[in-house]
Formats: structure tokens, C-alpha cells, sequence
């Protein structure tokens, strides 16, 4: 059992690390060729583990640092995410393997998704904060290597940096968290820190939900979402889909208890993720480039999931979560293929895509339409089950909801629309320049099955599934949705489609001055810069300033002084003491020399001197007498 | 009843037996064998050392009612002895076939018999003598090489030695009327009731003549011409050997003929050794000629060596300190003038590059000149502490200041001397330096480095 939950996260991190380290070892030319065939065998062998941790639920126990209580262990909430996680990872893998080529750095990417995944899979079946906190950290280091993974080109290194500082800072609210854990509980341990005395609980609540929303892209923190699109398709398909985004949205779900437990932090979490369901949705509407839309779409459907978390419905976010994870990972595949056949990602020339590439098409079409929550398809059930949560929650809470989904309606079907339409005259050029790669069956390979994944996921929030779901999770009275609120909001989702369409045949465009704020994402990178970076230099170089002037200056100042003492000692000091010693050796040159005088080799002179000495003798002993 | 045992005076015999013995076998002797009379006098003097170490285990005792045979004798004897044989060692090569070879030794011997016994004394009348007996043997040793400095030397020497030891006779008379008699035992008993003025007069006028003994000012105005006329291995024995008697007798006057509680005697002798060291040191600044430095040099030290006699019966430290210093001054001494001889020259410059010539010669050298300063660990160093310790002890700090302000002062000079020995140009001195002198030297300046490491010894016994 223990070597289960051990080997499960340590497959595709030892894996993943041989591949990273035989680089400076074995070397980039040999090894290169054996990385993707590793990583698809490290994580089919994962996904197998997934599987069977995920019916055997094993638990690791270890002490940290002495004596903290820390582990691995498997749950039903670990065990959906463990087999999504490996299944998502793998099928990520696997299209990664046949689109990365010869002139890519293979060893490099493919070891860092395998430690990548390892790490979700750390942070996903962590029963305590600081082992949870090594695969979190680690996930967001894999992250910004990731995404800067073509480094060479200044602007996704920038991309990194921005994703990666701006988790980053969101983080430290977990290192908060796990201090104030250890302070008001004494233990680390994820289940008992609703128990924690006082205010502690509300100061752990504080920084998790700081950490979770900033690692899931939720308002105020999604504009790193955006800027993580720099990476390779393969890296927004993982990272949008089951790892980085959803360990937010799992924490959250995770720490519901302590959630609930504090009285403000659930609400504030549902209606964080109302909100940015809500305005992300509106923000992926505007968008003109794909991957863009989808990256907005990811931070709106996480949104769902962090809602769900805020309202206590375990069972309906981890469903979404899982749905979301099939539907967004097929997307992006599908996106990043047509993005490196045709060259474009621009809603404007994909036009006539998904009938150029049919199976890339159809998979595409399943997921968007299941990502417009299209019955009977995934998301439309799960994302019913979240709202029915919200609707026992608060009303407004559930109208915001409803009006995020009728957004994510509106935006698949924009996507959907803007692929399926026929080739205008304008991109014919474009595409015909482009558009004569062929897909590889590694590339065809994962779309079905994710697309399978994507249309029937929904029967775990639906009966009579959704019972053993609730069981898994432990999540047994959860409101289920209703059937008459399925049927309404299928029924919306399929107008708004229409709608949608109808606006787009008709070429109608909303005024620019409108769609601006949600075009550049409500300005949310402008604002951090404006907000948090610009302050933070201005103090940084106020701090260097007065570092420079002050502190620096002191010594300059000191070292200053000396020289002019110096200066004054050699000027005025110097020449005196000089003078001092000149006349010394003067002085006694001038006596040697007079010392010599009376030696004038004369005897008579010599007679003289000595009786006149010894007279002047005879008066000092008479005279002192 | 007084003691006359001849054997008590036998390093002396030994002594003016082989000055005798070699003046008769000199006689008699060939000039190319005439070197027997120098092995005959360094026998004589080896057994004289020998019986005079063997006479110093024995207690202090006086004899013939003119000699004090206590730890002051004994050291004179063993320094002057052992000083002569260095300076027969010396002598061997310059005078090797010399026509007068015998009558030089004889002289070297006589003087050094007059050294002891002016160390020994302890009757004014018997100073006298020695007073004669050590200076005679000198002015003649002077002018020994016939030629123009030399005489010119000889009879200032002699001169000056005339007119200071007629003042010293003079201070004798007095000092005779004053305290009814010449022994010293009955002068310290009688001078405490005479007129003190009158005792004073006398005291400076016997030191008079010791001081031109001991080359100390008012008195010294022979040292610098007769070291520079004369030949240079008289030299090296008037500026050494007759000092050691002179101080002792300045010494053991002051301790044994002075009343006890007369504090002019310090303030006086502290003054000339004040003027002394002073005069020394600073006239030795600008010396070109090395035998004039020397001279110089020896000046100086006398001012240091007349610290312990200042202090003398002040402090128990002054006895120690003097005797050392006189042992340690003397071999150094020596040995520069052993280097001086082994070089052949008195040009300053000539000894430039030395060091490159003939190392060890060099390294001799300047083991002796840094000695002279009283760089540790040489005998002189110790015998500097001893001194500045006697001076402090006495409550003569401004005396201790002096002389260490001389010292300080006296590096220059010879520093004069030693730098350019260290430099690559060649200033020219004997290619192949007199090999006994500079054996002497090198002796010299290992004897100056054991005494001054191996100073408890001594001082353990003395």
C-alpha cells in the first residue's frame, strides 16, 4: 500500500528528472530521440498507478522535520484528481509526442511535464500544508520553465516571469497560512485546520484562499493566465486543464471545512469565482485570438469549481473540475494543432478550420459544445449541479452563475462558429500559405478520447451516477440540480448558441469602446503593474536611493573624511613632523660636526680643553655640594 | 698579619714571566723564528687565563695589602688575558717577520700586566704604578711602526698620558694628606672626616688619569688620533685592553677607597659618561675613515660602561652590568677591529660589496657593529639592559633616557658602515683578507653571539 502512494507520484518525477539531469550526463543528441517515448511509458505506468491508488487508497505517513505529522494519501477527492491528473497528463503526452520534432529540445520539455505532473500529483494527495506546499512550489517552478520554454524569444520569457511572480506572490499566502497553521493548530495537517483555536482559523483561511486564487487565475490575479499562452499548446492543454489552475480550485475544495469553518471565507470564495465566471466569461467573449478566448474561458470555468468550493458543493466543483479538465485539454490540443498547421490562432482566419482537419473539427466542435454547456453534454450537468449548490446558498449568487453560463455559451459558440464557418476570401491566402502540415496519429490519437471524455463526464452530476460520485467524495447531502433547472439552462445555452450565431452571420460588432476592458483582459496586468509592480519598484528604488545615499553615502563619507584628515595630516601634520625629523638629522649632524671640533690634533689645544673640563668637573662637584 | 702569598698573584706571574722570558728569548732568537715568542707570550697567556679561572673559585681575599682578590679581579684577569691572547692572534699576521716581532710582545705583555694589576689594586701607590706599567708598554706600541702617524700618535698618546697622570699623582698627594694614607681601607675610613671640597679635588684629579685610561672625556682626545695612527692591531689593543683595567679600578675605588654615602660621586661620573657616550656618538657621525668611527665608537662606549660605575654601590645590578658589558665590549670590539685588520683598509668605501667578497667576513662584521649598537642577541645587548637596568635602579632615569637616546642615535653610523657592505660594487679592500685576522673575527663575533645568548651563565656565577 505504501509503496503504491510512494511509486504513484515518484514515476514521473524520477522519470522526469533523469530526463532533465541525462542531458549534462548522457547528452542532448541521445537522449533526445528516448524522451517522448519515457514520458509516455512514465505516464501511462502513472496513470495505471492512478488507477489502482485510486481503488486501493493508499496512505503514506512520515514524520517532517522531527516530529510534524506529514504523508501521501489517497481519498476520494485525491482519487478523482489522481486518475484526471494521470489521464490528462498522458493524453497531453502523447499529442506532445507526436507534434514536438527533431529540432526541439525533447529531453528538456518531456522531463519537465513529467515533473510537472508528478508535482500535481504531490499536491493533490498531500494530507498536510508543507508537503502539499513542496508540490505546489515545484508545480509553479515547472510552470514558468514551461512556459518560457522557448527562451530564446525574449517576449514568452517575459510571459513566464509575469505568470510565474504573480502565482508567486499569490503563494506566499500559503508559506502564511502554514505558519499560522502550525501556530494555532500545531500540526500541519489539512484536516484538522478548521480546528484550530481563536482567530487562527480565519488567518489560515486568509492566506489558502490568497494562494488558491491567485494559483487558479481567479479575479484579481487572472491576467498571468493570459500571459501563459506563450507556451507550447502541450503546456496550456496541461496546465489549463488538470494541473496549476486546478490546484487552486482543489485546495479550495479541499479545505472546505475550514471554509465553512470561518463563516466569511466561503462567501467570499463563491462569490470570488461567481465574479470571475462571471467577467472572465465576458472577457473570452471580446477575445478575437483562440487561445486567448480559452485561456479566459479556463479562469470563468474555474471559476464554477471555486464557486462550488465557496458553497459547499464538493461533489458538483470536482465533477466540473474533471469535465473542465477532458473539455479544455481536447481544446487546446485542437487549438495548438490548428495553430502550428495553419500558423494562425486568429478567430478571423481560422475560418473553414475544423472542416480542413474533420477529426480535429468534430473533436473540437464536441468540446466547445460541451464547453457552452450544451445537454447532453459534460459541463451542462456539472455546471447545473454547481449552480443548484449556489442557488441554497443565495439567489444572487446563482444568477450570477446562470449569467456566467450563459457567457461560456456565447463564447464557445463564438469559437465554434468562427472554425466551422466556410474559408473567406481574406484568409483563402493565409491558409493556402499554411495549411499543408499533416497530423500524426500520436497527434489524432488523444482528440476521441478526451472528446469521449468531454461529452460524457456529465453523468457524475447526473443520476443515477451521481450518487456513487457523492459517496466517492463524501459529499452525500449536496442539493442535486433539479431537473427542471437542467432543462431551463439547457434550453438557454442553446438560445444564447443561436443567438450567437445569428450576431455572427450577421456580422454584428458590439462598439470597440465596450468590449475594450474585456479585449485586454479589464486591463487586470495594467493594474497589477500600476498597483503592486510600479509601488513595489518606486519603494524598491526609494529603498535603493536610500541605500545609495545614506547608508552608502556614510561610508563614502567616512572613507571621505579620511582622505581629507589624511590630506590635512600630510599637508599641515605631515610636513611639520617632516620638518620635525629634518631638523632632528640636522641637528645632530650639526652636533657631530661641532663634536669633532675640539679633536683639532693639536696637543696643546688638547691640554687646554682637558684641564679646562676638569676645572668645570671640580666646580659642579663643589658647587653641588 | 698581612697575606704575601705569591701564588695569589699567579696569573700575574705567568704573565710578566713570559714577557720576560720572550724579551731574553727574543734576544736570542733569529728573526724568521722570532714567531717563538709570540707561542711562548700565548702559552703565558693561556696559563694565566687558566690560573686565573681557577683562582676565581676561590674567596675574596687581599694580598700584599695592595691587591683585592675578589670577583672584579678575576674577571679583568680572564677579559684581559683572554682580550691579549685575541689581540697575539691578530698580531700574527702583520707582524710575521716583523724585525721587532719579540719586542712587540713583550710590550703587548707588559701592558697587560699593567691592566690587571690597575684593575687589582687597591692602594693609590700600586695604582699608580700600573697607571705607568699599562700606559709606558701603550705610547711605545704606538709609534710601534716607525713611521709619521704613528709617532705623531705615540707622542700624543704620550703626551696626553704625561700630563693626565701628573694631575692623577696630583689627586693621589691629596687624597694621601686627606685621608693619612694610600690604602684604600684606610681612605674610606679616613676621607669621611676630611674637608669634603678638598676630597672632590682629588677625586677629579685621580679620575683624570683613569679616565684617560678609560678614553672618557675630559680625557679623551688620544683616542681618535692614536686609533688612526698607530697600526691597526695597536689599535685594536689600546682602545680595548686598558679600558677593562681602567674601569675596574674606577669601580672598585669607588666602592672600596670612597667614605659610603658621598652622592657627588655619582652625580660627577654620571655627568662625564653623560658628556662621554654624547660626544662619542655624535663625533663618530660623519666618520669616513673607519678607524676614526671606531675610535669614535669606543668613546661612546666608554660613556655606557661609565653608567654602572655611577651607579656604583647604588644598586647591586651595577657590578653585574659592568663586568658584563666590559667582557662583551671587548670581544666585539675586537672583532671589528679583526675585520678592520682582515680588510687592510680605513676607507669607508672600501668596504663596499663586501658582503659579495668575502661573506663571512661581512656576516662577522656585522654581527659586531650591530653589537656595538646592542642588537639582541649579541653580549652587548645584554650588558645595555644590564646597564639601563643599574641606571633605573639607581634613580638615574634621565641617565638611562641619555643612553638610550645615544643608542638610538649610534645606529646611524654604523649603519653607515654596514649598508654599503651589502651593495654589488666592489670598493677594492684586500682580495684575500689576512686569513688569522679573519679567523679572529669570525671567532670574535661567535664568542659576541654565545655570550649574549648564553648571558645566564655568567651571571649565574658571578
Amino acid at each position: 500500500m505504501n509503496l503504491l502512494g510512494r511509486l504513484l507520484p515518484a514515476v514521473p518525477l524520477t522519470t522526469g528528472a533523469l530526463l532533465l539531469t541525462g542531458r549534462f550526463t548522457v547528452g542532448r543528441r541521445r537522449l533526445d530521440p528516448a524522451a517522448p517515448a519515457a514520458a509516455v511509458l512514465a505516464l501511462a505506468a502513472t496513470l495505471g498507478l492512478a488507477v489502482a491508488a485510486a481503488l486501493a487508497r493508499p496512505a503514506v505517513r512520515f514524520p517532517l522535520f522531527g516530529r510534524l505529522p506529514a504523508g501521501l494519501a489517497v481519498d476520494g477527492l485525491s482519487a478523482a484528481l489522481i486518475v484526471t491528473v494521470a489521464a490528462v497528463s498522458l493524453a497531453v503526452v502523447v499529442f506532445a509526442a507526436g507534434e514536438f520534432g527533431a529540432d526541439e529540445s525533447r529531453a528538456r520539455f518531456f522531463g519537465l511535464m513529467l515533473v510537472f505532473t508528478g508535482a500535481m500529483l504531490v499536491t493533490v494527495t498531500a494530507t498536510d500544508l508543507a508537503v502539499l506546499l513542496m508540490g505546489w512550489e515545484v508545480m509553479g517552478a515547472m510552470s514558468y520553465a514551461l512556459i518560457g520554454f522557448w527562451w530564446r524569444d525574449p517576449g514568452r520569457v517575459g510571459s513566464a516571469d509575469v505568470s510565474f511572480l504573480t502565482t508567486r506572490a499569490a503563494d506566499l499566502g500559503l508559506y502564511f497560512a502554514a505558519g499560522a497553521a502550525l501556530a494555532g493548530t500545531g500540526s500541519l495537517d489539512l484536516a484538522g485546520l478548521a480546528a484550530g483555536r481563536g482567530h487562527w482559523p480565519d488567518l489560515i483561511a486568509a492566506g489558502a484562499v490568497l494562494a488558491a486564487l491567485g494559483k487558479s487565475a481567479q479575479l484579481p490575479f487572472s491576467f498571468w493566465l493570459s500571459r501563459a499562452m506563450d507556451g507550447p499548446s502541450p503546456v496550456s492543454a496541461l496546465l489549463h486543464s488538470a494541473t496549476m489552475v486546478a490546484a487552486g480550485a482543489y485546495l479550495l475544495l479541499r479545505l472546505g471545512p475550514l471554509l465553512t469553518a470561518t463563516g466569511w471565507a466561503a462567501t467570499l470564495v463563491a462569490w470570488a469565482g461567481a465574479l470571475t465566471a462571471l467577467l472572465l466569461g465576458a472577457v473570452a467573449l471580446a477575445q478575437r485570438d483562440l487561445k486567448q478566448l480559452l485561456a479566459a474561458s479556463t479562469c470563468a470555468q474555474i471559476g464554477f469549481m471555486v464557486l462550488a468550493a465557496g458553497a459547499g458543493a464538493v461533489a458538483g466543483g470536482t465533477a466540473q473540475l474533471v469535465a473542465h479538465a477532458a473539455v479544455k485539454s481536447l481544446l487546446f490540443l485542437a487549438a495548438g494543432t490548428w495553430l502550428s498547421a495553419l500558423g494562425t490562432k486568429d478567430l478571423g482566419e481560422l475560418h473553414g478550420a475544423a472542416r480542413r482537419y474533420r477529426l480535429v473539427g468534430v473533436t473540437f466542435g464536441i468540446g466547445a459544445l460541451a464547453l457552452a454547456a450544451v445537454p447532453p453534454l459534460s459541463l451542462w450537468a456539472t455546471k447545473d449541479a454547481v449552480l443548484a449548490a449556489a442557488l441554497a446558498d443565495s439567489p444572487a449568487l446563482y444568477a450570477v452563475g446562470l449569467a456566467a453560463g450563459l457567457l461560456s455559451a456565447g463564447y464557445a459558440g463564438r469559437a465554434l462558429i468562427a472554425v466551422t464557418r466556410p474559408t473567406g476570401a481574406a484568409a483563402r491566402g493565409a491558409t493556402g500559405r499554411h495549411g499543408t502540415r499533416r497530423l500524426g496519429p500520436l497527434e489524432r490519437l488523444p482528440l476521441p478520447v478526451l472528446a469521449l471524455g468531454a461529452a460524457v463526464l456529465g453523468v457524475l452530476a447526473l443520476p443515477p451516477v451521481d450518487g456513487a460520485w457523492r459517496d466517492l467524495l463524501g459529499a452525500g447531502g449536496e442539493p442535486a440540480a433539479s431537473p427542471a433547472e437542467l432543462a431551463v439552462s439547457g434550453a438557454l445555452a442553446l438560445v444564447v448558441l443561436a443567438v450567437t450565431w445569428t450576431f455572427v452571420r450577421r456580422g454584428v460588432r458590439a462598439r470597440a469602446a465596450w468590449t475594450a476592458p474585456a479585449l485586454h483582459w479589464l486591463h487586470l496586468e495594467r493594474l497589477a503593474r500600476t498597483l503592486v509592480a510600479r509601488p513595489v519598484f518606486a519603494l524598491a528604488q526609494a529603498l535603493a536611493r536610500f541605500d545609495d545615499r545614506v547608508i552608502d553615502g556614510g561610508v563614502r563619507v567616512a572613507a571621505a573624511t579620511g582622505r581629507r584628515a589624511a590630506a590635512l595630516a600630510d599637508h599641515r601634520v605631515e610636513v611639520r613632523v617632516d620638518g620635525l625629523v629634518d631638523a632632528v638629522g640636522r641637528g645632530a649632524r650639526w652636533l657631530g660636526a661641532a663634536a669633532r671640533r675640539p679633536q683639532t690634533g693639536q696637543v696643546h689645544t688638547y691640554y687646554a680643553q682637558a684641564a679646562v673640563l676638569l676645572a668645570v668637573l671640580i666646580l659642579i662637584v663643589l658647587l653641588v655640594r | 698579619m698581612t697575606r704575601e702569598n705569591p701564588a695569589d698573584l699567579l696569573p700575574e706571574l705567568c704573565v710578566l714571566g713570559t714577557a720576560v722570558t720572550g724579551l731574553l728569548t727574543g734576544s736570542f732568537l733569529p728573526r724568521t723564528r722570532q714567531w717563538i715568542v709570540a707561542v711562548l707570550c700565548g702559552t703565558g697567556l693561556v696559563a694565566g687565563l687558566v690560573t686565573a679561572g681557577l683562582a676565581a673559585r676561590r674567596a675574596d681575599l687581599t694580598t700584599f695589602d695592595a691587591f683585592m682578590l675578589d670577583p672584579l679581579t678575576h674577571v679583568t684577569r680572564i677579559v684581559v688575558t683572554a682580550a691579549t691572547l685575541l689581540v697575539i692572534g691578530l698580531a700574527a699576521g702583520p707582524l710575521r717577520g716583523h724585525r721587532r716581532e719579540s719586542e712587540f710582545h713583550t710590550l703587548l705583555m707588559l701592558a697587560a700586566l699593567g691592566t690587571i694589576v690597575l684593575g687589582a689594586a687597591s692602594d693609590l701607590l700600586v695604582l699608580v704604578a700600573a697607571y705607568l706599567l699599562a700606559g709606558i708598554p701603550g705610547y711605545v706600541l704606538a709609534g710601534f711602526g716607525k713611521d709619521a702617524p704613528g709617532t705623531e700618535a705615540a707622542l700624543k698618546y704620550y703626551l696626553m698620558g704625561a700630563f693626565l697622570g701628573i694631575l692623577m699623582l696630583a689627586g693621589v698627594t691629596l687624597l694621601f694628606g686627606l685621608g693619612r694614607g694610600t690604602s684604600y681601607e684606610t681612605l674610606a675610613a679616613g676621607l669621611g672626616t676630611a674637608p669634603g671640597g678638598a676630597v672632590a679635588v682629588g677625586v677629579v684629579l685621580l679620575l683624570a688619569g683613569l679616565m684617560f685610561k678609560a678614553g672618557a672625556v675630559p680625557a679623551h682626545f688620544w683616542v681618535p688620533d692614536v686609533t688612526e695612527g698607530a697600526p691597526r692591531v695597536v689599535a685594536a689593543f689600546v682602545t680595548t685592553v686598558p679600558k677593562i683595567g681602567a674601569f675596574a679600578a674606577l669601580y672598585r675605588f669607588a666602592v672600596q677607597a670612597l667614605p659610603p654615602g658621598r652622592d657627588d660621586w655619582p652625580l660627577l661620573v654620571a655627568v662625564i659618561a653623560a658628556a662621554t657616550m654624547t660626544l662619542g656618538n655624535l663625533a663618530a657621525f660623519a666618520q669616513r675613515n673607519v678607524r676614526r668611527l671606531l675610535a669614535y665608537s669606543t668613546i661612546g662606549q666608554a660613556g655606557y660602561l661609565l653608567v654602572p660605575i655611577a651607579m656604583a654601590g647604588r644598586t647591586d645590578l651595577a657590578e653585574p652590568a659592568l663586568l658584563f658589558y666590559l667582557a662583551g665590549y671587548a670581544v666585539t670590539n675586537l672583532g671589528a677591529f679583526a675585520a678592520v685588520i682582515a680588510v687592510g683598509r680605513d676607507d669607508l668605501l672600501a668596504y663596499t660589496g663586501l658582503a659579495r667578497r668575502s661573506p663571512l667576513l661581512a656576516v662577522s662584521l656585522v654581527v659586531c657593529l650591530l653589537g656595538l649598537v646592542g642588537t639582541p642577541p649579541t653580549a652587548v645587548f645584554v650588558g645595555k639592559l644590564l646597564i639601563f637596568g643599574a641606571a633605573l635602579d639607581g634613580h638615574y632615569t634621565w641617565l638611562a633616557v641619555a643612553a638610550a637616546v645615544n643608542s638610538v642615535a649610534s645606529v646611524f653610523y654604523y649603519l653607515r658602515w654596514i649598508v654599503p657592505m651589502m651593495r654589488r660594487r666592489d670598493g677594492g679592500g684586500e682580495r684575500r683578507p689576512a686569513p688569522s685576522a679573519r679567523w679572529i673575527a669570525y671567532a670574535a663575533a661567535g664568542g659576541s653571539l654565545v655570550l649574549g645568548i648564553g648571558a645566564g651563565i655568567p651571571l649565574a656565577i658571578g
